[in-house]
């Protein structure tokens, strides 16, 4: 490992974790395909950013960039209020309005401009290290990285300043306001943040990649944990491992670390989306087939304790009238037997003592339909679960 | 170029009328399936959509190695669609909100695309240049069999919708209903669904990736603001379309270094901003007027039960009484009293006013009965 791959990881992981923050509450919000809108309509931003700095590090781009990304969002929210459309449409009208301004910006002075729309979207995070920052005649690295870092540091002291305030309103907007916090400032505060992150991450990764980078983490941290911290942490911790393993996927494929990065994003995303422990999409299956089992059972030991009488008991009686498939019908009773609720008597079934308190106790259920209550009662008896 | 030598350039120039043509087929035909889109709240799914259809374009190049347009953009129909049904399991399957999903499908995707696209640039194959047009568009590689491939999808687009018009329009407004009345809700929303991708797919060779969705969405909604039929808006949103890639290209021809995407999109979104200002229902506009117009009449009622007040306390009641007395009280202005006055409620004499009869018995019935005339 050389020293420009050294900075290469290091900016992508930098950028990983400034996006990470942000994109969590994005993902709380319910904003996420504000950040999309945002990155691309920055480019006009950029574009006339460039027109008067020429220099695409310059701090006054970034300002003016980050600039039109607010202006997206109050037009979305000021088409949004109007009632004409709804939300999403807002978004979807605005940014490629702005975003195809900024096209024709480029390229109808294509030839004062060394800018490329590819290079906005897509970035080229191997040149990073090669754009270098002097101060004083010394090289103290590469401009990028001083960048990323800088909007990392305050991207973290106003997490830290404001943690509070943010939690609040992301969970709970209306406390929020009656206790004081300008629901406002946190949502343009909150906005500013993800403009600025965009911009200064695009010229590294690009615009597209800052999209992944915020909402890939957060939403892959959201399968695992409930908790905020942890989902920061875990969302900062998956960013990073992408960006890491990322870089050495298109180091040995020879093709886009931007790319690369947001593929191993999507690799991680995919392989929780299937196996999350409890929000995966196996548990969910697999609780879905537990629940139904079990609710066959609650239906079957229903109908034991409604009819006294032998016939309607008979296994062969039961095997017309409620009609289940052999292999269904099989589950549950073995469920059943296995719980120790009926018993068998010359192919007669009857509920035990502890089936009937059980159905008793559903019944209630059922009347009062109070949702925890079948749960604990599952608990307390259910020696197997279906 | 003035416009009729424009014009007839367009009849006889061959690749002007090619893309001509195609944009305007494009226009109409995600017009028309994007009121869909807009109107079952999927809007940003185009985008997502148009996003996940970039891996498709290069794994199929991968695998046949040519660049022939309909195999990549099957290859961009199937991405298109796994997407999309990746997007529907996140939102059913787990607590991630649909524009989670969306944000994330779009970006993981794309990105997945570019790293196949770079990862193809890198190959010994002469063929690989020029598969970066999908990014951004390039209307000027439209031949006459692109256009005539747009034009049967279009065609097939417009049979599916009439023959299924029906239920089409039921599902979009009432999804519950339509199931308890027994039609199969699934294969529809696959089968519209599926549309919608196939439009976006068609549009990627024109208008790009990046501003597809807006190909889909600005028509739609430029078109909702005039009515509020399904059938009327999705005709408007045709021909607004069809437009706006007859003016977009017709823009780009006449100017040096204009693709012809970005102006088809600038295009749409002018359409969109005079429909939200001008439309005379919903119009911004109109709205205005009418708010003003409202609260001029609030006014003139407030003038004339204030009045009443003071002509109630007199025998007579046509007894004048001093403009002046009007003045400490905020809503009168001079035009409402000249209203009163063309309306016969009130007589204005010098600087004296009095009610008339007439005045005075709309007056006492001003708040014990709604006044059936507006105005």
């Amino acid at each position: 490992m050389n020293s420009a791959q050294i900075e290469i990881q290091l900016i992508a992981s930098l950028v990983a974790i400034a996006c990470a923050i942000p994109g969590t509450f994005l993902v709380l919000r319910k904003m996420a395909m504000i950040s999309d809108a945002i990155s691309h309509s920055i480019l006009p931003g950029i574009v006339i950013g460039f027109f008067i700095t020429q220099d695409l590090n310059s701090p006054l781009l970034i300002l003016l960039a980050a600039f039109t990304g607010i202006i997206t969002v109050v037009l979305v929210e000021y088409i949004q209020k109007t009632g004409l459309v709804k939300e999403d449409t807002a978004i979807g009208l605005v940014f490629p309005a702005l975003f195809s301004i900024g096209v024709i910006l480029i390229a109808k002075n294509a030839n004062d401009v060394h800018l490329d729309v590819d290079a906005v979207l897509l970035g080229e995070l191997a040149f990073a290290p090669f754009d270098r920052l002097f101060i004083g005649g010394t090289d103290v690295g590469p401009k990028s990285l001083w960048i990323i870092g800088s909007i990392l540091i305050t991207t973290i002291g106003l997490l830290l300043a404001f943690f509070k305030e943010l939690k609040l309103s992301t969970f709970d907007k209306g406390l929020a306001a009656s206790l004081g916090f300008s629901p406002a400032i946190i949502h343009y505060g909150l906005m500013s943040v993800a403009s600025v992150t965009t911009v200064g991450a695009f010229d590294a990764v690009g615009a597209i990649l800052v999209v992944a980078l915020m909402i890939a983490p957060a939403a892959t941290a959201y399968l695992l944990t409930t908790d905020l911290k942890k989902m920061l942490g875990l969302a900062i911790g998956f960013g990073v491992l992408s960006a890491i393993s990322g870089y050495w996927f298109a180091h040995w494929l020879d093709a886009s670390i931007a790319g690369s990065i947001t593929t191993m994003l999507g690799f991680i995303f995919l392989i929780v989306f299937l196996f999350a422990p409890s929000k995966g999409i196996i548990a969910v299956m697999y609780r879905e087939k537990q629940q139904r089992t079990e609710v066959s059972l609650l239906t079957f030991l229903l109908h034991l304790k409604n009819h006294t009488e032998e016939r309607e008991r008979h296994v062969n009686h039961l095997q017309e009238h409620i009609n289940w498939q052999k292999v269904r019908a099989k589950t549950v009773l073995d469920l059943a037997l296995k719980n120790n609720m009926i018993v068998f008597n010359k192919n007669i079934v009857s509920l035990t003592e502890k089936g009937d308190t059980f159905t008793s106790k559903a019944i209630d259920y059922i009347i009062t339909n109070e949702d925890a209550q079948i749960e604990d009662m599952k608990e307390d008896f259910f020696l197997f679960r279906g | 170029m003035d416009i009729t030598e424009y014009i007839k350039l367009v009849f006889t120039d061959y690749t002007l009328r090619t893309i001509t043509l195609g944009t305007a087929i494009l226009g109409a035909v995600t017009g028309m399936l994007g009121s869909f889109a807009v109107l079952r709240k999927q809007s940003l799914l185009g985008d997502a959509i148009s996003h996940a259809a970039l891996p498709g374009i290069a794994i199929a190049f991968l695998i046949t190695g040519a660049k022939d347009t309909n195999t990549l953009l099957i290859g961009a129909l199937v991405s298109g669609l796994i997407g999309t049904f990746w997007i529907r399991g996140i939102i059913t399957k787990t607590h991630l909100k649909s524009d989670t999903a969306l944000g994330l499908i779009l970006s993981l995707f794309f990105g997945f695309g570019m790293l196949l696209l770079t990862f193809i640039q890198k190959q010994p194959n002469a063929n690989q240049a020029g598969l970066d047009k999908y990014l951004f568009g390039q209307a000027a590689t439209l031949v006459e069999s692109d256009v005539w491939l747009m034009a049967i999808v279009t065609g097939v687009c417009l049979l599916v919708l009439l023959l299924f018009w029906k239920e089409f329009k039921i599902l979009l407004f009432d999804a519950d209903y339509t199931k308890t009345l027994g039609f199969n809700t699934r294969f529809i929303d696959v089968l519209i669904t599926s549309f919608i991708v196939l439009a976006i797919v068609l549009g990627l060779q024109t208008v790009g990736v990046v501003l597809m969705s807006a190909m889909l969405l600005a028509p739609a909604a430029a078109a909702r603001q005039w009515t509020n039929s399904l059938s009327t808006m999705v005709f408007l949103a045709a021909i607004f379309g069809a437009f706006s890639g007859v003016f977009g290209t017709a823009i780009s021809a006449s100017q040096n270094n204009l693709s012809t995407g970005p102006v088809i999109v600038l295009v749409a979104a002018v359409f969109v901003v005079f429909s939200f200002i001008f439309s005379p229902s919903r119009g911004l506009l109109f709205k205005q007027i009418r708010f003003i117009k409202n609260r001029r009449d609030l006014e003139l009622h407030k003038t004339l039960a204030f009045m009443y007040h003071i002509a109630e306390t007199h025998e007579n009641i046509s007894h004048p009484h001093a403009i002046k007395l009007l003045n400490n009280f905020q809503g009168f202005t001079k035009k409402t009293l000249q209203k009163l006055v063309e309306k016969n409620y009130a007589t204005i004499d010098g600087s004296m006013w009095s009610l008339t009869d007439l005045g005075f018995e709309t007056a006492a019935n001003l708040y014990t009965k709604q006044s059936t005339e507006d105005e």
